[in-house]
């Protein structure tokens, strides 16, 4: 692990920043995670140090786009190629924020910072170069649709950093896709701030080819009135966790998170969230859905934390689970702390396999049952894809999925 | 599977067939013989053998075939799989139509037909032609457009779901369907609607088999031969008049069917 030595030496790093400084300092004194602590102690050693072992690519290569844009008025931004954006309009402008603005922000972030549950953010900021670091802020209305891509090269890792302030009143759609070349390493690292009454429909498309490897965070917080709605996918990575932290900060906020993951031959794919309601009245509702075929691992691991001042929360968690083979495996473990004495809140879990009935019934419709499997994992993906903000005339997602299952 | 058959050939020739499922033997020897434009009643308590029958003609993969044989237009079927006997034209209707949230009827209803269709070495249809299709068959069910768009049979009423079901049979045209129970649940409207459809869609070619517990259905759609099965058997046979017979004195009677067997 290359890396984890330079980071042990601190040698590697010329003309250091001061986050950088302060990222390796707390990674310094304990450079991996803890495997025994509750986040970490199912991820696969050999696959996280396989991650580790490519060296850092500063230098971009030139990114595939799977599909051409859907409108002229789609903005669509490269992490590492085409950076530079400011945009001021009629009803919207879309900014970058100053290098100032950027140092604040981190450093207040980072001083939140738990070496094991903030791992993969620190690795990000202590490894994430300027030129890998996208900075917005967003204000006013009718915003077009954002496309924001990321990307790691083959046989080297990656760090790209996204971080977004989307200023009052002001609604967005982002759709954020993350790609792995084959035998690389991404860390992705995405920070999203929403003030009072922005809402922000978000995709998160991931999917690599052979032996990607991928560590996605996300960190939201969310001011009162603001609407924060997920939708994600992960596919095709050797190695992936998705790290989902959401702070309701004050509370009477609203958010709603459908992901999925879907893992083959020997792949791992995690998904951990952490949702705060630091005040009252605050709402989610999140289902996610693991598919688990051959001899691979699907994990979710779901927080949800209502302190005493989050009276009046209402709040669900749902895992879904389907196992389509017998060497599989999928963990699931959705969690309520709660000490609010009135409050709604609800968790729930299922593993299953295709439903034999449903299979039946198409077959004596004379639907074969390769095409009745893969009818009922379409109606499996839908309730998943149909909530992530991406254009669907052009870039047909679900059949891609269904072709490759 | 092509039909060679002469018209004075069964549809459908069950000898001797028994079933197990988990090892526990469901049916024991049942012969049955439907010939074309015949329609045939199975009559019996609960559990007593008749959907595990339907099930097992449609290829049902959780039951072993044990014993006997089922000859579909003349050939042996019992290593076919569901979707090859659907497509060579045996239709089951289903008791409790399963829902599958997420897959469109319309997209559903077409896929179906045209497995068929491509088995009959007829044209498969695209969407803009399977719709005019589709309208046309949906009149015989009474059935809004409206349902082409949902999800199959999710949130259907009971009787939306077994209308569902007649529009499917009359979308694939089979030469033979089991209809399972299609009565229960209905009002006696609904029930008249399934009844025409139905009768509107089973010809001199076709052959029928109501499984049924009530000669409400009976009264709509008039079988040939009613039979009577019970423990996995068929006890009697008889014609339309057995189910009145039956309806009159109850199950109870069949049991001295039993003990004289």
């Amino acid at each position: 692990m290359e890396i984890i030595d330079k980071i042990k030496t601190n040698k590697s790093i010329d003309n250091q920043t001061e986050i950088k400084k302060i990222c390796l300092d707390k990674l310094q004194s304990s450079p991996l995670p803890n495997p025994r602590s509750e986040q970490w102690r199912l991820s696969n050693k050999s696959k996280l140090s396989n991650f580790l072992d490519y060296s850092v690519n500063k230098n971009n290569s030139k990114i595939d786009i799977p599909y051409p844009k859907n409108s002229q008025s789609t903005i669509r931004l490269i992490i590492g190629e085409n950076c530079q954006i400011n945009l001021i309009e009629k009803n919207y402008s879309i900014q970058q924020l100053s290098e100032d603005e950027l140092q604040k922000y981190i450093k207040e972030q980072i001083s939140f910072f738990n070496q094991n549950e903030n791992w993969s953010d620190l690795l990000n900021l202590s490894l994430s170069c300027q030129n890998n670091i996208l900075g917005l802020k967003i204000n006013g209305s009718k915003i077009p649709p954002i496309e924001i891509f990321s990307h790691a090269s083959s046989n080297s890792l990656n760090a790209k950093t996204l971080i977004i302030f989307l200023e009052k009143n002001c609604n967005v759609e982002l759709l954020q896709v993350n790609l792995g070349e084959d035998n690389s390493s991404l860390s992705q690292a995405t920070f999203f701030c929403l003030e009072k009454n922005s809402s922000l429909n978000h995709g998160v498309v991931s999917y690599g080819v052979n032996k990607s490897n991928l560590l996605n965070s996300l960190n939201v917080i969310q001011q009162k009135n603001s609407e924060y709605n997920l939708g994600s996918l992960h596919f095709k990575f050797n190695y992936a966790r998705f790290e989902i932290r959401i702070k309701q900060s004050e509370g009477n906020a609203k958010t709603n998170i459908k992901g999925m993951q879907i893992t083959k031959k020997d792949e791992q794919i995690s998904t951990y969230t952490k949702i705060d309601f630091d005040g009252p009245n605050g709402f989610l509702d999140q289902i996610n859905k693991s598919l688990a075929d051959d001899k691979s691992h699907a994990i979710f691991e779901g927080s949800i934390i209502v302190p005493k001042i989050a009276q009046k929360t209402d709040a669900s968690q749902l895992s879904r689970n389907l196992l389509l083979s017998n060497l599989a495996q999928i963990d699931t473990k959705p969690q309520l702390e709660i000490i609010a004495d009135d409050v709604k809140c609800k968790h729930g879990a299922t593993i299953s396999q295709l439903n034999e009935e449903e299979l039946f019934y198409m077959r004596t419709r004379g639907i074969t049952l390769k095409e009745a499997s893969k009818l009922q994992l379409s109606s499996y993906f839908q309730e998943i894809i149909s909530f992530i903000p991406v254009s669907k005339d052009r870039w047909d997602l679900l059949d891609k999925l269904l072709n490759e299952n | 599977m092509q039909s060679k058959m002469k018209e004075s050939d069964p549809i459908l020739e069950v000898k001797n067939l028994s079933a197990s499922t988990d090892n526990l033997p469901i049916l024991k020897g049942v012969s049955l013989t439907v010939f074309p434009g015949e329609i045939h009643a199975i009559m019996g308590r609960n559990g007593c053998g008749k959907s595990t029958f339907s099930k097992i003609i449609a290829g049902h993969p959780s039951y072993n075939i044990t014993n006997g044989d089922i000859k579909f237009l003349g050939e042996n079927i019992n290593s076919l799989e569901p979707e090859e006997r659907s497509q060579s034209g045996i239709f089951l209707g289903f008791q409790y139509p399963i829902e599958i949230p997420g897959v469109s009827n319309l997209e559903f209803l077409r896929v179906s037909t045209n497995a068929r269709r491509k088995f009959l070495n007829k044209e498969e249809l695209d969407t803009f032609d399977f719709e005019e299709l589709v309208k046309e068959k949906l009149e015989i069910v009474k059935m809004d457009q409206a349902f082409l768009s949902r999800s199959v049979n999710q949130g259907f009423s009971g009787g939306e779901k077994k209308r569902n079901e007649i529009l499917q049979m009359a979308l694939l045209e089979p030469k033979i369907a089991i209809l399972d129970e299609t009565d229960s649940g209905l009002d006696i409207d609904a029930l008249r609607i399934v009844a025409s459809g139905i009768k509107r869609i089973s010809n001199s070619q076709t052959g029928i088999i109501l499984i049924t517990h009530y000669q409400r259905l009976l009264d709509e759609i008039k079988p040939n031969y009613v039979h009577v099965m019970s423990d996995g058997q068929i006890i009697k046979t008889g014609e339309s008049d057995l189910a009145l017979e039956l309806e009159k004195k109850g199950y109870e009677w069949t049991d001295n069917f039993i003990k004289e067997t």
